[in-house]
């Protein structure tokens, strides 16, 4: 497979890349830097779990970086439109930013190559991750995992996910692959009507971010987390797929991040760093907190990740959606 | 209902008045913003999202409520006047609520339309907090097979205003479902007849199509005319006798406004639903069982009452799966959503027993807004009306102007000011070669959901298309599917024999 | 069906514009799924399929009508002499300038050209002066609606720009 190839040489390089920006010494701090208010592209819609994210983040990060943001928002095709359109065209000085999700939007790429190269970008801070989870309607007749896998016998159950390209949906696939269970997924296109899908019985059951599930509160009963169960009871108690079933699945994160031009780290190695130290800084200050806090976040879910954790995930949502192409994909 | 629940109503209802201050300003807004194409309710309260998330709840909510009422009404007012519906769910409204302000009955047909809307809507409203818990079970026999046939009626609407010119009328609806299909297929995402733009990969963006199709190919027309009203209609001199006539009008039907107004609720309930598809429906139905159905598309009052008491009894029904389930119904309920939870109210069906006045509150909300909104959009109507008395070579720049910048503004992009421009111009070939241009958008708005509902139908039966018969409610809807398209049929032939015998 | 001796012939040329354009698009639209998967064909086939037959039946009618003499292959219903005459083509000019230069000129700027212009076009140049302020007034409303108060993505121009920089400092 010759684009694999291509993919593959091109990941070495650009990890390579990152690597020599991050060992670059004698970083001296240029004063001037930033001079302007800095654009954030956020490729999904305006009002959304994103944009609350953003804003909770960008008020205590502008204070370290002394400087405003002034967010754009481009949603279209998964985040492409952001993406290739208008953040593909803004100058790589790090004056431009993009707020992605590592999860859905990456996985993406996997299934339909993008114009761009995957490694024209890289997130340099995670600001929160999400961890995917299984859940049925409070009505269901499916009510346990033990009934999904009896009820699983007798037919073929319909799976409810946001859609196809979802690491909700590779958890789930991971789990019929362990289980031996063939689930007929179902793209109910979004986390309202995949949780609306589960509770009105149009799908048996639904896996999602569980940050939605959370707000749905006891319409719905979460049976499983692909992922740690880091918040307990807001998720029924529901275990770790690792821990129920003895796999070792990475976890399936809606995981938003800033993301850059590798070119604007490689040519302002000195900007980067800038960037990179006040992100961190920015965990530090209790005031973050209290800002996710305020704008609807679940506070567990606040959890700082530097660039080669990023790019790790990264590449295992590349590879998982590689694996699971056919299937999430239907070529 | 037991006393308690009684008493906390009226509570509710006199803390809700006691925000009458906060409730007329909104009306204005909420009119002026649904007025402006491309904008909507939801999209100004995410744009005021910090003022929204300083009030305290209640406030809050009745700030919401009410704008999301009255921007519900206000799309309908340039529908009426300029043949711009400036939402999806306003698109049925101007089919006859323009060609009567071309008859010179502007005034009229909004106060039809505002009565038709704030009855249906406080109808709706009351029906909604007195059947929640019932209908908020509508949802769980509405899946994807039920959807199907509710979007059949809609879209039957296309052979029925095609009925002249049935091989045109077809190729106009066939072209629009066709356009409709444009963007990623449901299931697997893979693009289909993009023409390579990422900016079609979610399908046609819904607003520039609107606007594209009625308004600015409208406004190439109309500049033929001195005045949008035909010239043996020239205007009278300003008076309320229009108002009070259009009052009159619609309370004379409000059997229709009762029945139109339910299609909506009940539609508004299901989550995920929308104005768009109940207004359609309730249009085709109004017309199945009209005794006059010829009239429909002509200036027919019931043909402007059918969709905007349905599109406002929408907006009450998507509360019930919102309150009771937790799930928001719509753009709007979804952002309701978001700052309830902010103030953390805890959704589904505790909620009713945790913090009853927050659920019955918002009822109350929307039925104290239907009533204020009542009594002061009424006497603007005869303001209003005076646009179509504008001369067109002032007019029809305004209409284009105004018309691709709403195309712009829902997503921002300078990509659906050119296709507003284009779909202007397919609009405009349409209108001077007698292709209908509402067959064209009834397919670009309805035939994507058609086949969501149909698609999502065949996966879950693996590719079994007797899927589409597999449940009861499902049968009963597609023999009653059937009898709407028949029926019609037959009366029609009946009285075509009855008047033409004597004529020949 | 006989034709009426005083209506000009059918204008077949114009209506086939629709019917032509239908086709190409779903033979277009066809194109890009032919390897897809089934859900991105099955309706699209099916809708594509009737839109093909309906628009085939229309050729053969039209050809019928051609040939009794019903008809002519004109564009007279889609376009005239007079929609020069009465400033339509002007207006269409105006309109797609808009969106063009609307990214250069800025949104106030170029809002208020085109409203003067084609105001000016429709109205063969009478009322100048009205038409100059009315456009000015909506031009200044749609910056203080879209720019200033709800801070949309409109293109930037010469205008918006000034008008920053006085209302920050001044």
């Amino acid at each position: 497979m010759k684009p694999m190839i291509t993919r593959r040489t091109l990941l070495g390089t650009g990890a390579a890349a990152t690597a020599l920006t991050l060992a670059t010494p004698g970083l001296v701090r240029a004063n001037t830097f930033p001079e302007r208010n800095i654009n954030v592209y956020v490729p999904t819609s305006e009002g959304g779990g994103a944009d609350r994210n953003f804003r909770a983040f960008s008020s205590v990060w502008k204070e370290k970086l002394g400087t405003d943001f002034e967010p754009g928002f481009y949603p279209g095709a998964s985040g492409r439109v952001g993406y290739e359109i208008y953040m593909g065209k803004a100058d790589p000085d790090c004056y431009n930013l993009i707020f992605g999700n590592m999860g859905p939007e990456v996985l993406n790429w996997a299934m339909q190559a993008p114009s761009f190269d995957v490694n024209d970008y890289f997130y340099f801070g995670q600001v929160d991750k999400d961890p995917c989870c299984l859940f049925v309607g409070a009505e269901s007749p499916l009510q346990t995992m033990d009934d999904i896998i009896s009820a699983a016998k007798s037919r073929r159950l319909n799976v409810g996910t946001s859609r196809m390209a979802h690491p909700a949906s590779i958890g789930l696939l991971a789990l019929g692959d362990k289980l031996g269970i063939d689930f007929n997924l179902i793209p109910l296109q979004g986390g309202k009507g995949t949780v609306a899908g589960a509770v009105t019985g149009e799908v048996d059951f639904s896996v999602l971010t569980s940050g939605s599930v959370i707000a749905a509160g006891d319409s719905v009963k979460t049976l499983l987390v692909f992922g740690d169960n880091i918040v307990g009871e807001a998720l029924d108690n529901a275990p770790s797929i690792n821990d129920a079933y003895d796999m070792d699945l990475p976890e399936m994160l809606s995981a938003r991040a800033f993301g850059i031009h590798r070119k604007a780290a490689e040519d302002h190695p000195d900007r980067f760093e800038i960037l990179t130290t006040t992100f961190k800084e920015t965990f530090d200050d209790p005031a973050l907190m209290e800002a996710y806090v305020a704008n609807n976040g679940t506070p567990e879910y606040l959890q700082y990740a530097g660039v080669e954790e990023c790019e790790a995930f990264k590449q295992s949502m590349l590879e998982l959606g590689e694996r699971y192409k056919s299937l999430l994909s239907g070529a | 209902m037991d006393s308690s629940t009684a008493s906390i109503l009226t509570e509710v209802f006199f803390e809700t008045i006691g925000y009458w201050y906060i409730i007329v300003p909104t009306i204005f807004l909420g009119l002026i913003v649904g007025g402006i194409p491309g904008f909507s309710a939801a999209n100004t309260i995410i744009i005021l999202m910090p003022l929204t998330l300083a009030l305290d709840l209640q406030s809050g909510l009745v700030f919401m409520i009410s704008l999301y009422c009255a921007a519900r009404m206000g799309a309908g007012i340039p529908a009426i006047l300029v043949n711009i519906p400036g939402t999806a769910g306003a698109a049925a409204t101007p089919l006859d609520g323009y060609p009567m302000a071309k008859q010179g009955k502007g005034q009229q047909a909004l106060a039809i339309s505002f009565v038709a809307s704030c009855i249906g809507g406080l109808l709706t409203t009351v029906v909604a907090l007195a059947a929640m818990p019932i209908l908020a079970r509508v949802g769980f026999y509405m899946h994807s097979v039920e959807m199907i046939v509710v979007m059949l009626f809609g879209i039957s609407l296309i052979a029925s205003i095609a009925a002249q010119d049935m091989v045109k009328g077809l190729i106009a609806g066939f072209l629009g479902l066709m356009i409709g299909s444009i963007g990623t297929d449901v299931v697997y995402a893979t693009p289909r007849g993009t023409f390579g733009f990422l900016e079609l990969y979610d399908g046609v963006p819904l607003i520039p199509a609107l606007v594209g199709l009625f308004a600015v190919s409208e406004a190439f027309v109309i500049i033929e005319k001195r005045v949008i009203v035909n010239h043996d209609n020239e205007p009278k001199a300003p008076n309320w006798t229009d108002t009070f006539d259009g009052v009159r009008i619609a309370l004379k039907r409000w059997v229709h406004i009762v029945w139109t107004s339910i299609i909506g609720l009940v539609i508004g309930v299901i989550p995920g639903a929308g104005a768009s598809i109940a207004s359609f429906v309730a249009y085709q139905q109004s017309r199945s069982f009209s005794k006059t159905p010829e009239l429909y598309g002509t200036g027919h009052p019931e043909g402007l009452i059918a969709p905007e008491a349905a599109n406002n009894g929408v907006t009450s029904g998507t509360l019930v799966p919102l309150l009771v389930l937790g799930i928001p119904g719509g753009a709007t309920a979804a952002i309701m959503l978001v700052v309830m939870q902010f103030h953390g109210v805890s959704f589904g069906p505790s909620l009713f027993e945790n913090q009853p006045k927050v659920g019955y509150g918002m009822f109350m909300a929307m039925a104290v807004s239907y009533v204020i909104m009542f009594l002061t959009i009424l006497p603007l109507s005869r303001y209003m009306s005076h646009v179509t008395t504008i001369p067109t070579i002032y007019l029809a720049p305004m209409i284009i102007a105004f018309t691709l910048v709403g195309g712009f503004v829902p997503r921002e992009y300078m990509f659906d000011m050119y296709l507003a421009l284009a779909f202007g111009v397919l609009g405009y070939v349409a209108r001077r070669t007698g292709y209908h241009v509402a067959a064209i958008l009834i397919g670009v708005i309805l035939g994507p959901l058609l086949e969501k509902y149909f698609l999502w139908s065949l996966k879950k039966s693996d590719g079994d298309i007797m899927v589409l018969f597999s449940s009861t409610l499902g049968n009963i809807l597609w023999v009653a599917f059937a009898m709407s398209i028949i029926l019609p049929i037959v009366f029609n032939m009946r009285r075509k024999r009855k008047l033409e015998v004597p004529a020949e | 069906m006989a034709s009426d001796p005083y209506k000009p012939p059918r204008q077949i040329g114009g209506e086939l514009v629709i019917p032509i354009i239908a086709v190409g698009f779903t033979l277009y639209f066809f194109s890009t799924i032919w390897n897809s998967p089934w859900t991105a064909q099955v309706s699209a086939f099916m809708v594509g399929g009737i839109l093909l037959l309906v628009c085939a039946i229309f050729f053969v009618r039209s050809i019928i009508w051609l040939r009794r003499g019903e008809g002519t292959l004109g564009f007279s219903n889609l376009f005239t002499i007079d929609d020069i005459r009465t400033g339509r083509i002007g207006l269409l000019v105006m309109t797609i300038a808009y969106v063009m230069f609307i990214d250069y000129l800025g949104f106030t700027l170029m809002t208020f050209l085109f409203l003067a212009i084609s105001m000016l076009i429709l109205a063969k140049g009478r009322n100048p002066v009205f038409i100059t302020l009315i456009s000015g007034v909506m031009a200044l409303t749609g910056w203080a609606v879209f720019i200033w108060a709800f801070d949309t993505r409109f293109p930037r121009g010469w205008f918006e720009t000034t008008m920053k920089a006085v209302l920050t400092n001044g």
